[in-house]
């Protein structure tokens, strides 16, 4: 009703739009095991990711007719499931090695950002918004996802039955969308420990997807908000640190309309989770309005589905590089 | 509205709408209704002031995948969203909607999940949708394993009752009403039309409504809540004048009886106050025939009336012991 004389802001719904680029590239998103391993281990990292981020470049410039694309690079440190060191420390290692290889980075985030941002419980509000697949034969019952904290891409094996029961076979667990046969899978959303939640690298890495896709709003307002830093020493407590930080005053917007993950080839199965995750988020209509009408506009038109706007680059390990421990 | 760019036409809208007293004993601020309808903790709630007080709930989606009611028998299984919504007027009337959309036809696999839910509140049939026979089915309630959007609407209004903000201690006794609703596409280059009001029995109505191809559902649903509410602010105050049992009852039971409702709910009557400028006029033909208004205002009348005369002997009374 916006051609009426008498309006009500507080009666309309709104959502603040925010910059985007066409490109949101993470340069690695590595856990304190990694950074424990030396800077060696960094340096084999970014030299392994500098020939990816030239072929990712190469076909953001291809998608938008050979035009130069908007390109933001960002770099994840864990911080929540375990800490390390300082960013005094660790910030300026980090930066030194990128540099080394080649490569800017452009915003600095902390996992711990991602379960919450300035006061902003994002991980919680995201989780409010899980709409999980319906199994066929679903006319209307709600299925309580916030009770059982895991996220399916499928019906479970029936419980076992008890021993008084009749005795049945095994029931394989079935993939909604299964073409022919099913891959299962079961994803572990949070768990709890001394009645405190501890969400799952899956779900945060969700979350970070979200808002590097610039879908992510706290009542209509952006969150997660990049800060620029100012030049000076980094802190010596990730808490003094922003969630997210910009190193580069010149840098392209941090959210974009698609992204690319550059990372080790271990980590294919938290991020096939996450896919698993984002298929199953009723995202904030207006700010998925806003993304779809201003790619299409710039001739980038997004895929409709959010799962799809994320691309990956899985890379081989050197030989004995590190064990599978990630949390 | 909630809709993408879409490849298929919408051409049904279906909805239930359930009505209830508010039970607080003190009828909700704006900040309150806010509060309570805040179904999201990152999304507002839309609050209006002007001409009375309204808060509206952000939506809500519900995945389904099952057959839609039909009044042929024909199947027809379906897979989308159905979008819920709750709204509260004057901190007063507590409403929760489940509604959904659908296009005249679909693929006949199911896509994956992603898909679905970027187009919220629709729901698209395997192949081709049956529109009359859907709509009826509708109205008329779904069967065992269809489509139940009574069961979606009132989840949503049991989780709203389950508020801590809530004491339970409702000011009187008021019975639920729930609407169905069913629109179907007009015919190209004809206005939006009200075809039925159906006032059945144990507190069911339905309304059968006509929209054109560019009427968002959400619209329609407003419209739908408006009349659900004006329904049953009938409704209630009909049952209350009946329990008074005017002119038997002596004075201060029927002054007691009728009480509720100067309090609680006369104010509350404003047909259109919240509805899409483009579906207002629909209230049109109701209020020619039965007239609601009009019936509206007898019951006000009456009740006034009623107060008025229990006040006259109080009055001499009071005269009289000077």
């Amino acid at each position: 009703m916006t051609d009426s004389v008498f309006r009500e802001t507080t009666a309309e719904p709104r959502t603040q739009s925010v910059p985007l680029a066409h490109l949101s590239l993470e340069l690695g998103h590595l856990y304190m095991e990694d950074f424990e391993a030396g800077p060696e281990r960094l340096r084999e990292h970014f030299a392994e990711v500098r020939i990816w981020v030239d072929a990712a470049r190469a076909s953001a410039a291809r998608r938008i007719g050979g035009k130069r694309p908007r390109i933001s690079t960002c770099f994840l440190i864990d911080d929540y499931f375990r800490r390390f060191s300082t960013p005094a420390e660790l910030v300026p290692m980090v930066l030194e090695e990128a540099e080394r290889a080649g490569l800017v980075i452009d915003y600095l985030a902390r996992e711990s950002g991602c379960a919450v941002a300035d006061k902003t419980e994002l991980a919680e509000a995201v989780m409010h918004r899980l709409v999980e697949s319906p199994p066929p034969g679903s006319y209307g019952s709600r299925p309580p996802v916030s009770q059982t904290g895991w996220l399916a891409n499928g019906q479970r094996t029936p419980a076992t039955r008890t021993a008084m029961a009749e005795t049945t076979g095994w029931q394989p667990p079935q993939e909604t969308a299964a073409r022919n046969h099913s891959v299962f899978m079961d994803v572990e959303l949070w768990s709890e420990k001394d009645k405190q939640r501890l969400w799952s690298c899956p779900f945060l890495a969700a979350v970070w997807q979200l808002a590097r896709l610039g879908l992510l709003r706290h009542l209509g307002e952006p969150v997660l908000i990049p800060r620029l830093w100012n030049g000076g020493d980094f802190p010596y407590d990730w808490d003094q640190l922003p969630p997210l930080l910009q190193l580069n005053a010149s840098a392209a917007p941090f959210s974009a309309y698609r992204t690319c993950t550059l990372m080790a080839n271990r980590f294919l199965p938290v991020e096939d989770a996450v896919r698993l995750i984002l298929d199953q988020i009723d995202v904030d209509s207006g700010a998925l309005r806003q993304v779809a009408e201003r790619s299409a506009r710039e001739g980038a038109a997004v895929p409709a589905a959010v799962a799809q706007r994320a691309t990956y680059v899985f890379y081989e390990e050197s030989a004995g590089a590190f064990s599978y421990g990630e949390t | 509205m909630r809709v993408l760019a879409l490849s298929a036409p919408l051409v049904l809208a279906c909805g239930e709408v359930r009505t209830c007293l508010l039970p607080s004993f003190q009828a909700l601020d704006g900040r309150a209704a806010a509060q309570l309808l805040r179904l999201r903790a990152d999304e507002l709630v839309r609050v209006s002031e002007r001409p009375n007080l309204y808060a509206l709930s952000p939506d809500v989606l519900t995945g389904v995948d099952c057959r839609l009611p039909t009044s042929n028998g024909t199947k027809v299984r379906a897979v989308g969203t159905v979008a819920a919504r709750a709204a509260l007027t004057e901190g007063r009337v507590l409403q929760a909607t489940a509604y959904f959309s659908a296009p005249a036809g679909g693929p006949d696999t199911r896509r994956p999940w992603g898909h679905y839910l970027v187009r919220p509140g629709l729901v698209e049939p395997f192949g081709k949708l049956p529109e009359q026979a859907t709509a009826e089915g509708v109205l008329r309630g779904g069967g065992r394993g269809e489509l139940d959007l009574g069961m979606i609407s009132e989840g949503l209004l049991a989780q709203l009752l389950r508020h801590p903000l809530l004491d339970h201690k409702a000011p009187f006794k008021s019975r639920r009403t729930h609407l169905r609703w069913a629109a179907r596409r007009a015919p190209e280059g004809e206005g939006p039309s009200l075809e039925r009001f159906t006032l059945a029995e144990n507190g069911l109505r339905t309304v059968s409504l006509r929209l054109p191809e560019n009427t968002p559902a959400a619209a329609a649903a407003g419209l739908c809540e408006d009349l659900a509410l004006h329904d049953w602010l009938l409704t209630t105050v009909v049952h209350m004048l009946d329990n008074s049992r005017l002119g038997a009852a002596d004075g201060p039971s029927a002054v007691l009886a009728l009480r509720p409702a100067v309090d609680h709910l006369l104010h509350l009557w404003m047909p259109r106050a919240h509805v899409d400028h483009t579906l207002g006029h629909l209230w049109d033909v109701l209020e020619r025939e039965p007239g609601f208004t009009r019936q509206w205002q007898t019951l006000v009348q009456r009740i006034r009336d009623q107060l008025a005369v229990q006040a006259v002997p109080l009055l001499h009374k009071a005269l009289s012991t000077r």
